[in-house]
């Protein structure tokens, strides 16, 4: 309830103003009590344990604060460091100013009280008591006499006369009262003047003591109205020593005038010496009271500094951490505007900031995402295109490419971007006359168009460029087609051409030159001299053999030119792979072997045409592999593969024989490109163009350490399992 | 923790207290002796009351600082619940009767006055003045509570009335021992 209660008083700003007014009315209501006259004065205790159980509470709220402006210090809380300076700063303030306040009062209040007192004023007190003590003994004498005259009338008089003598003696006298009385303190007889009074005044122990040592007695008295009364009290002579001692004693009214003069006398010296008296307890409770008052106000002071600062630091802390967002990249962020001072327009400035820069971004982002859709865009269109593009800067920097440029370079060029066409130049050595091309062509200022060819590991490869120079000089634009493909079918077509001409030119007069050499050797043979004999039938044998070669020769050329429709078939390759290979079991030096492949990969070909094709590149490696002397070792392989979405079959063929001459590699599949003593040329060439005609390709490629592959890959039009 | 710590201060604050009322009970006004007798059909309290004063009390007396007694009477019917041990208590009747001791320099005399009545006595002793305000003779009980007197208890005691001190000695008095002479309550003797 108590923690709750100063948990409530520590936040928010009324619980401030209203201890402050508390305080206030606290510090005003013990400086009144203070005061003997206030009526506050009966309170003064109270106000005094309300003072410092405040005083308490302040000190535990205060205490409280501290150790947690300390924590948020320790811990480096934004705007902890300035609250703490702050508060120094005002606490500092209220500790000086408050101390030479309270000590210029402390020493003020000394130096006040102690000069209401004088030893003057206190000697002249003392005698002026003294005075009016003689005064007052001048009378006092007079009177004692009186009574001790009295008091020996009395003795004389008989015992039943009293009564009536002592009120006569009264009246005689001018005494206010008249009483006689044993020793013992027992009343014998009285006479007052005053009618409402019927007992007399007793007389005290210590009278009677002095009675009863035989000495009289003379005193003054202040009576109810604090008027002086004299009183006497004398010994009756006693006339035997058996009866009982008795004693009158007397009052007197003491002179009006001498009374109230005694009685401003005997005020002012009674008050001023308990003024005196109390002077330390006096200074000790001012002291007391300013102390308190001083402690509250100081205690308060430092208290609402801490809130002031915290109130004042407050804006700036948030301020802070919303800057410390910002630059961690958070621009929504938004203060409540608070107040209209400097720190109020620094919020709002602060807030239109945000504003700002939360447009500003999202104008950046947009723009950065129509750039990039632009980029997607034009990346799409480069990379549908089906020539290569690069663009360079003057520098010779690779800026972008598309796709097709790395597969027609047959190299990723990605990780060459933004980087010197040397790079790709010593990273890929095909390429350096490619590279050449562009850092020559591009050291001019005209479009320019080249074409150029590239010793690429599958073979030679013709490829026209474009050169375009970049508006403002900024770079150039290279575009690229591999053409090396149309040349081919150029050169094949044209092959064609000259293959179906040589058939049909030449193999109409060979039957007839045939038919015309054997018909000599028969005819003739019988009847020349046996010695010509034998020459006329070597001869006309060569003749036949070598008119049978050329009909080889030209029928090989008639299929090449011819261009039958496909008689396509949907087969099982393995099955028809082992199917060929069983002709090829019989010659035991031979090793051929077909690795096993569990996909059963079915295929639309021409199953005689492609078994030519087999035929002809066994035959190749076989006689490649014996005429370099080395043993025939061939693996036969197939997969299926997949490319750019696109199924493909892919027939191997390894041989370890000699390899191809590297000047061949190239023109490998072309007519007439052999090394061979014996063959038309065309044996590849047929490969070539039966499966390009299955519209699949085919290269041969060199192994290391010997050997080469030839590679088949025909398009599957649909996936088996 | 803070809580913990204002508690252990505020257990000491009350230890010390404690220790300085049970010292300061050494030196107090005492009960010499308090006697109920009956009268008629009513009944009367004699008391003899001590009053040493220490000598703070008596220089500040003689410094002319008004010093205010007072005596508490307390009359209780008691009902035995169980025994000696568990009694049901009801005040009946309580009084107080306050007396202004001062000196008066002039006369050199000692102004008892007594605050209720303005009963006005004078000594010239201080000693006087304070045997004649130790000293209650008859002091009449109310009789309509006289009924059972098997029940009935009379308790007094007296004490100075701090708080009539002028106000600069009061905070002093009050922490002060040698202002602390309030007597224990006693039973007077029911005749």
């Amino acid at each position: 309830m108590a923690i709750k209660l100063i948990h409530r008083m520590m936040s928010g700003g009324t619980p401030y103003y209203s201890l402050g007014i508390l305080l206030l009315a606290l510090s005003y209501l013990l400086s009144v009590a203070t005061q003997d006259t206030s009526a506050l004065n009966e309170l003064f205790m109270i106000i005094l344990g309300v003072s410092i159980i405040s005083l308490l509470l302040l000190m535990i709220l205060l205490a409280r604060n501290l150790i947690r402006l300390y924590r948020d210090v320790k811990a480096h809380k934004e705007g902890s460091r300035l609250t703490i300076r702050l508060v120094s700063l005002f606490a500092l303030l209220i500790l000086v100013s408050t101390s030479i306040v309270y000590s210029f009062s402390i020493h003020f209040l000394h130096r006040g009280i102690d000069s209401w007192f004088d030893v003057k004023v206190e000697e002249a007190l003392n005698n002026s008591l003294e005075l009016s003590r003689s005064a007052l003994n001048i009378r006092t004498r007079t009177l004692l006499r009186q009574t001790r005259m009295m008091s020996g009338l009395l003795s004389e008089l008989p015992e039943s006369d009293i009564n009536h003598n002592i009120r006569e003696l009264t009246q005689l006298s001018g005494a206010i009262e008249m009483s006689l009385w044993s020793i013992d303190g027992q009343l014998i007889a009285t006479s007052i003047e005053n009618p409402a009074l019927i007992i007399p005044m007793s007389p005290d122990v210590t009278i009677l003591n002095q009675l009863t040592a035989n000495k009289d007695y003379i005193g003054l008295d202040p009576d109810d109205n604090d008027k002086l009364q004299l009183r006497a009290a004398v010994r009756l002579p006693s006339k035997d020593s058996l009866q009982v001692g008795r004693f009158l004693q007397v009052v007197f009214a003491v002179d009006e005038h001498l009374s109230s003069l005694g009685h401003t006398v005997q005020n002012a010296y009674t008050e001023y010496k308990e003024l005196n008296y109390l002077r330390k307890p006096l200074i000790s409770i001012f002291t007391l009271t300013l102390s308190l008052i001083v402690l509250l106000t100081l205690l308060a002071s430092i208290w609402f500094a801490i809130w002031i600062s915290r109130r004042i630091v407050q804006p700036l802390q948030e301020l802070a951490s919303a800057t410390h967002a910002v630059a961690s990249g958070n621009f929504n962020t938004q203060l409540a505007a608070s107040g209209h001072d400097e720190i109020g327009f620094l919020v709002r400035s602060f807030n239109q900031m945000t504003q700002r820069l939360t447009q500003a971004r999202n104008a950046t982002q947009n723009s950065h995402r129509q750039l990039e859709r632009q980029t997607d865009y034009l990346t799409t269109v480069l990379g549908s295109l089906s020539s290569g593009v690069i663009t360079l800067d003057d520098n010779h920097i690779l800026q972008t490419t598309n796709l097709t440029s790395s597969k027609i370079l047959n190299i990723d060029l990605t990780p060459y971007l933004e980087k010197h066409l040397d790079l790709l130049n010593s990273a890929s050595p095909q390429l350096s006359s490619f590279s050449r091309l562009l850092i020559q062509q591009n050291s001019g200022d005209k479009e320019w168009q080249q074409q150029i060819e590239l010793q690429q590991k599958k073979g030679l490869q013709t490829l026209m460029c474009r050169g375009t120079p970049l508006p403002n000089n900024t770079g150039w634009v290279i575009v690229f087609d591999d053409v090396t493909t149309l040349l081919q079918a150029q050169r094949n077509a044209a092959w064609g051409e000259v293959a179906k001409r040589l058939a049909h030119e030449i193999k109409n007069p060979l039957t007839p030159i045939q038919l015309s050499a054997e018909r000599l050797q028969h005819k003739y043979s019988p009847i020349v001299p046996p010695d010509q004999a034998h020459t006329l039938n070597k001869l006309t044998n060569t003749i036949v053999k070598q008119v049978e070669a050329m009909k080889e020769m030209v029928n090989d050329f008639s299929d090449y030119a011819r261009n039958p429709g496909l008689q396509l078939q949907s087969i099982s390759i393995g099955s028809f792979l082992r199917e060929i290979l069983t002709l090829y079991q019989s010659n035991p030096n031979h090793s051929i072997t077909l690795s096993n492949n569990p996909d059963k990969i079915k295929v639309n070909i021409d199953s005689n045409r492609f078994r030519q094709v087999l035929h002809n590149l066994l035959k190749n490696s076989i006689e490649a592999s014996e005429d370099a002397g080395l043993n025939v070792d061939i693996i036969l392989g197939y997969h299926h593969l997949s490319l750019d979405k696109h199924h493909y079959l892919e027939i191997t063929l390894l041989d370890h024989g000699p390899g191809i001459p590297t000047d061949m590699v190239n023109t490998l599949f072309e007519p007439y490109a052999t090394n061979k003593v014996k063959g038309t040329g065309l044996g590849l060439a047929i490969v070539k163009k039966i499966i390009e005609e299955h519209h699949g390709q085919v290269w041969a490629e060199n192994k290391e350490p010997n050997g080469a592959c030839t590679i088949i890959r025909i398009p599957l039009e649909e996936t088996t399992d | 923790m803070p809580a913990s710590n204002t508690v252990k201060i505020f257990q000491q604050l009350v230890f010390w207290l404690l220790l300085i009322s049970s010292a300061a009970s050494a030196e107090t006004f005492s009960i010499e002796s308090a006697q109920v007798s009956p009268i008629g059909n009513g009944r009367v309290l004699n008391a003899k009351i001590e009053y040493p004063l220490t000598l703070r009390v008596r220089e500040a007396l003689s410094n002319g600082v008004p010093i205010t007694f007072y005596q508490q009477f307390k009359l209780i019917s008691s009902i035995p619940l169980l025994g000696k041990y568990w009694q049901w208590e009801e005040s009946l009747w309580t009084t107080e009767i306050r007396y202004k001791l001062r000196y008066h320099a002039l006369t050199e005399q000692y102004i008892l006055v007594a605050l209720d009545t303005r009963h006005h006595r004078s000594f010239s002793s201080l000693d006087a003045a304070l045997n004649a305000l130790g000293l209650i003779e008859n002091l009449s009980l109310p009789p309509e509570h006289l009924n059972k007197p098997e029940n009935l208890r009379l308790e007094l005691r007296s004490g100075l009335d701090l708080n009539a001190l002028p106000t600069p000695m009061r905070p002093g008095a009050l922490i002060s021992r040698k202002w602390q002479l309030t007597s224990p309550w006693a039973i007077a003797q029911w005749l």
